[in-house]
């Protein structure tokens, strides 16, 4: 009962989503004669695809780098001995505590410098290298036994190499988390596209429904068409890999 | 958070130092150096970088800017509509976090112990996390809407007048608090059930054997315990409904009459509206230093936290 009222909403855009004009304002929560009449209308009349692939390209594209950045970066942190290592961890945790909403003015005129509005690279390069991916790997594989490392070394590996076939291999869980995390957050994505990105064809999925949102006043159901559409990629990666979003939200939250 | 070194790790024993050989600088120079670049260029950077630009002053055309000191700051301290937004904001974020909390501590109540089909309810809570801001704006929009939205229709159905839920300058506020309370709630309950996992269950078969009632449990063993994990989680959503912007810009804009007019929407609208760059950080680091603060109250409360474990 309460987790039907909880996705309510939902199940209310959906229905809107199979309405015809006509039946929009028809009431009962099913529609009346369910049709793709909206879908069709919003795939004529927008670029829905193009929509999903920036909004792919672009999360996809983070998440890898933030993947290699975090674990090169935490590794080192973690398992190589140099000189000004703790002082570097703890600069890297005081990066955790600068919110976008301050970086995003300065971050635009720089974008804007290097001429990178309307381009994937503003939408990418800014968000590679996250504080708290590097936080998180750098505290997993130092939670790992040092034997292991040790005994590597001994058999003459050199760090990159221990990266790569000792550490990565181990740290997959946290990997998996991080990569949830960190697509998800991409995705979900709002100011930052919104400021960056002017024009049709390279807008993300999220920014493109506040457009059809403002053009379609009236006509809700290709609204909720669209969004149902722009929905089912999040959802889906949600329903197949549960556990690590689940993984991936408990471990950036309990971080603090 | 961050600060809990693990002290034994730290003492190399002298067979294992021996191990290590010289070049390791050089490695981690390689590892470190790309991400390094990255942070310094597209974080600390733009961060100074905003200090920089709230001490100066735009002329008209945009071309040229002049230091004026804390002239910003002092602007954006006599405006009303500064501190309108302040009160917005904390008032928005003061309906979001105790509903949120709410909403998703019953949430994890119930699914927190396994049962029968558990995973599907699992699902079924957590969901919202993965609805982006955008979808969850138009869901509610759609929900709430004065002819075709449930609720109203709801409404009429007991007899009672149709509310003007995201137009009426009095309930568009508390309106997209509740939006944004249903947004995080997946967020919430995951954390929540987290914490109450952590729980042990003999805790409970001491109680119930006592014949302590179920609300008896709850108010003795689950609330205490669970208090570390609720107040984390009540500060980050804190901090989190601060910052709310998706869901406003999609839905109100602001409006109406500047009711729902909160700090970030502020900034953007100085910057990409008035082209007030230099005006709208002097209010993007006030609102950092806020948000700082509240961090701080975090921080500390960690520290007692580690004291005590």
């Amino acid at each position: 009962m309460y987790a039907w009222l909880l996705v309510l909403p939902l199940l209310t855009l959906l229905s809107a989503s199979f309405r015809s004009d006509a039946d929009l304002y028809a009431p009962g929560l099913l529609p009346p004669r369910p049709t793709l009449e909206a879908y069709q209308e919003a795939v004529q009349k927008y670029p829905v695809g193009r929509y999903l692939l920036n909004s792919l390209v672009v999360s996809l594209s983070v998440t890898l780098g933030v993947l290699l950045v975090s674990a090169s970066m935490g590794y080192a942190l973690a398992r190589v001995r140099f000189a000004g290592q703790s002082l570097l961890f703890g600069f890297v945790v005081s990066l955790l505590l600068i919110p976008g909403e301050v970086t995003f003015l300065p971050l635009y005129l720089m974008v804007q410098q290097f001429g990178w509005i309307n381009t994937y690279w503003a939408l990418t390069v800014p968000f590679i290298a996250a504080p708290l991916g590097i936080f998180l790997l750098r505290q997993f594989i130092k939670s790992l036994p040092q034997d292991l490392f040790d005994a590597a070394r001994i058999d003459g590996a050199g760090h990159l190499r221990i990266l790569w076939h000792v550490a990565l291999p181990l740290t997959a869980p946290a990997l998996g988390a991080l990569a949830a995390l960190t697509f998800l957050g991409t995705w979900n994505m709002y100011l930052w596209p919104l400021v960056v990105i002017n024009n049709a064809a390279m807008q993300t999925a999220q920014i493109a429904i506040a457009q059809v949102v403002s053009v379609e006043v009236t006509s809700w159901n290709v609204v909720a068409a669209v969004s149902i559409l722009v929905l089912l990629p999040t959802l889906l990666a949600f329903l197949l890999a549960q556990r690590a979003f689940v993984r991936g939200i408990t471990l950036g939250g309990l971080k603090g | 958070m961050a600060v809990e070194l693990k002290q034994p790790e730290r003492e190399q024993s002298v067979s294992r130092a021996h191990l290590r050989r010289g070049g390791e600088t050089l490695e981690a120079l390689v590892l470190l150096l790309p991400g390094l670049m990255l942070l310094l260029v597209f974080i600390v950077w733009p961060t100074l970088n905003a200090f920089w630009l709230s001490f100066h002053r735009e002329n008209l055309l945009g071309t040229q800017r002049d230091w004026v000191g804390l002239a910003n700051y002092a602007e954006m301290l006599r405006e009303t509509a500064f501190w309108r937004a302040v009160g917005a904001t904390f008032l928005f974020a003061a309906i979001v976090a105790p509903v949120q909390i709410l909403l998703g501590l019953i949430a994890a109540l119930m699914v927190a112990r396994p049962f029968p089909g558990v995973n599907l309810f699992r699902t079924l809570f957590f969901l919202t996390t993965a609805v982006p801001t955008a979808v969850a704006a138009v869901a509610w929009g759609w929900f709430l809407h004065p002819i075709g939205g449930v609720v109203n229709r709801w409404l009429q159905a007991a007899g009672l007048p149709p509310q003007p839920w995201l137009t009426s300058v009095e309930l568009a506020l508390p309106t997209l608090a509740i939006v944004t309370a249903w947004a995080g709630v997946g967020f919430t309950a995951i954390l929540l059930t987290a914490g109450l996992q952590q729980i042990p269950e003999d805790l409970y078969e001491a109680a119930r054997i006592d014949g302590a009632s179920a609300w008896r449990q709850f108010w003795h063993i689950t609330l205490p315990l669970l208090s570390p994990t609720l107040f984390l989680v009540a500060l980050l959503t804190m901090l989190n409904s601060l910052t709310a912007f998706g869901q406003i810009h999609l839905l109100t804009r602001g409006g109406p009459a500047e009711s729902t007019m909160v700090w970030v929407y502020r900034i953007y609208q100085d910057a990409f509206f008035n082209f007030r760059f230099s005006y709208a950080s002097a209010q993007a680091v006030a609102l950092f230093l806020v948000l700082l603060l509240l961090a701080g109250v975090q921080f500390r409360w960690f520290g007692r936290r580690v004291h005590y474990g």
